[in-house]
């Protein structure tokens, strides 16, 4: 059932990557700088995926490792002078720590408690980047050390560059996500969603693999944290906020929970949308709603599913064929 | 294999186990009858680890589990099947198998080859499949699958990650006599080693397989021997198989 799918998925993403790059060679200036910020968001809704959409479970605190990927690699490059190249996996590292550490609590409880809990957590994170001197309260940090990208001829600096060292990216993490959802310790995130008192009963350390997924989902999380970092040079408590995590969240659920492609598709979706339907009318954000309610209602398995009824994405179709 | 040593549990003023004690020697073939609400599945929950007793041990080849979770309990050799179906509903039979094996050999902690390509798993999920009498729904997602069918996948569940001790949960509840006939013939195949017990409603069933009965009321035992002897038990034949005394 799940081995089918994958091959369409992967279709999917290809398209998707295709259309991305088609995109850049075609668009100004400030389509270059969306495209950058679709593959960010991309990432982040990915990572998001790993938790809701494999392991089932909902967080609405999401945000947190994305700002801390984001602030980390500000207080390196700004306060610790550190080389970016040095400062990018180790702010990925902080933003996985810190979803260890969270996650070591977050787990124990289910449900629309773990919902509150990551919450709370990342109000937490908001609460404390807003008032803290040290980090620059409200006004964040500005002037992020960049990625010295001279030796193959690219800078961040650049929108063009930006966007493909994002899209680029976006295309490798889909690709280790797609791999490690599809090994048996994936297998097991889905059996944990699938009725996590049987895997107990069968001997698997729940908890354990909880937290781990967590883990990998904080610390991809901060790594597109640390792209939107390098993408405008400057980091906010905005990046933290809780309505980051319920969007991301929706992008998700919208895109196809457990697809990885859908949560990518919604993320684009998403920032297409916010930027034509602003310009037209003060009430975009009820256009937008509408929409999504229409998506999650109508189209099965959300835009991936929308996407996968394309028949050339259609290899076999296990169950019905 | 598996002891059990004064165990009580009671929910507020409810006691559904009272000092129950029971001992499962290798291979043993073991029943726990009794009316609904006399403390079956209480029992289970507490040798499975789903429950703490309030008071009592459990023991498993002489080690004290009693504080351990049942996810420990599994990987010391100590399994279960459940009354009711409890399966990986949106996998197919096969996937749902190859988890249980995955988990059973402790290869969840491998997360770059694909679930697919593990030597031999597909083909152990297969095997097991056939053993289970599921060749034919191996690729239908179990929710499509019939009731019994089910039922047959949960036993298998418990098998695939060959535990030392089974426990069984009415394994024939809710089927037609056909499948409670291929049912019976799977627990009497069941290979030596394993210590099986087994919560059974129907007499018949619990005749052919068990070697011991234990007999529940109340949350306590009111008697325990072989079959017979516990058919012949006055206390037994009034309170449980419904006959009046002469």
């Amino acid at each position: 059932m799940i081995g089918g799918e994958e091959f369409r998925r992967h279709c999917i993403a290809a398209a998707m990557l295709a259309a991305a790059l088609l995109a850049l060679a075609l668009s100004g200036y400030a389509g270059r700088d969306r495209l950058a910020e679709i593959a960010i968001l991309a990432i982040f809704a990915m990572s998001l995926d790993v938790l809701v959409g494999f392991t089932g479970l909902v967080s609405l605190g999401h945000a947190l490792f994305f700002g801390l990927g984001a602030y980390a690699l500000a207080a390196f490059t700004t306060m610790l002078k550190l080389a970016p190249s040095l400062a990018i996996p180790l702010a990925v590292f902080a933003a996985g720590l810190a979803a260890f550490l969270v996650g070591i609590l977050a787990i124990r409880v289910k449900g629309v408690f773990f919902i509150m809990i990551t919450l709370a957590f990342g109000q937490m994170g908001w609460a404390y980047f807003q008032r803290s001197r040290g980090f620059g309260g409200i006004g964040g940090i500005s002037g992020v050390g960049q990625l010295d990208l001279d030796a193959i001829g690219l800078s961040l600096a650049n929108p063009a560059d930006m966007a493909l060292i994002a899209i680029v990216s976006a295309a490798l993490v889909y690709l280790a996500l797609a791999r490690v959802t599809a090994s048996p310790f994936g297998r097991m995130l889905v059996a944990i969603h699938q009725n996590e008192s049987r895997a107990r009963a069968l001997g698997l350390p729940v908890q354990r693999y909880k937290l781990a997924a967590f883990t990998l989902a904080g610390a991809a999380a901060g790594f597109a944290g640390v792209l939107a970092a390098e993408r405008t040079s400057f980091v906010s408590p905005d990046l933290l906020v809780w309505t980051v995590s319920g969007e991301v969240l929706i992008m998700v659920i919208v895109g196809g929970l457990g697809t990885l492609v859908g949560p990518a598709l919604g993320a684009a979706i998403w920032v297409l949308l916010r930027d034509n339907l602003s310009g037209l009318t003060p009430y975009w954000m009820l256009a937008m709603g509408l929409f999504f309610v229409a998506a999650v209602l109508f189209a099965d398995e959300g835009l991936y599913g929308l996407a996968s009824r394309i028949p050339w994405t259609r290899r076999r179709r296990p169950g019905n064929a | 294999m598996l002891e059990a040593r004064g165990l009580r549990k009671s929910f507020g003023a409810l006691e559904a186990t009272r000092d129950v004690s029971l001992a499962l020697p290798e291979g043993a073939r073991h029943a726990v009858v009794g009316p609904n609400g006399s403390g079956k599945t209480t029992l289970f929950n507490l040798l499975t680890g789903e429950l703490r007793p309030d008071e009592g041990k459990v023991l498993l080849n002489g080690r004290d589990i009693t504080d351990l979770p049942p996810n420990a309990r599994a990987r010391a050799g100590l399994t279960r099947s459940f009354q009711k179906n409890n399966l990986f509903l949106d996998l197919t039979a096969r996937e749902n198998l190859a988890i249980a094996l995955a988990i059973g050999e402790r290869a969840g902690t491998v997360f770059w080859r694909r679930f697919e390509r593990m030597p031999g798993l597909l083909a152990r999920a297969e095997a097991l499949g056939e053993r289970l009498r599921l060749a034919d729904a191996l690729d239908a997602p179990v929710r499509t699958l019939p009731y019994g069918t089910q039922r047959q996948l949960e036993v298998g569940l418990a098998l695939a990650i060959e535990p030392k001790v089974l426990l069984l949960d009415e394994p024939t509840a809710g089927m037609s006599a056909e499948e409670t006939r291929a049912m019976t013939a799977l627990i009497a195949e069941l290979p030596r080693e394993i210590a099986v017990l087994v919560i059974e409603h129907d007499m018949e069933v619990v005749f052919e397989i068990a070697e011991r009965v234990t007999v529940l009321d109340y949350g306590s035992i009111l008697a325990e021997g072989t079959p017979q002897e516990v058919r012949s038990t006055e206390a037994v034949r009034r309170r449980y198989l419904g006959e009046r005394a002469p």
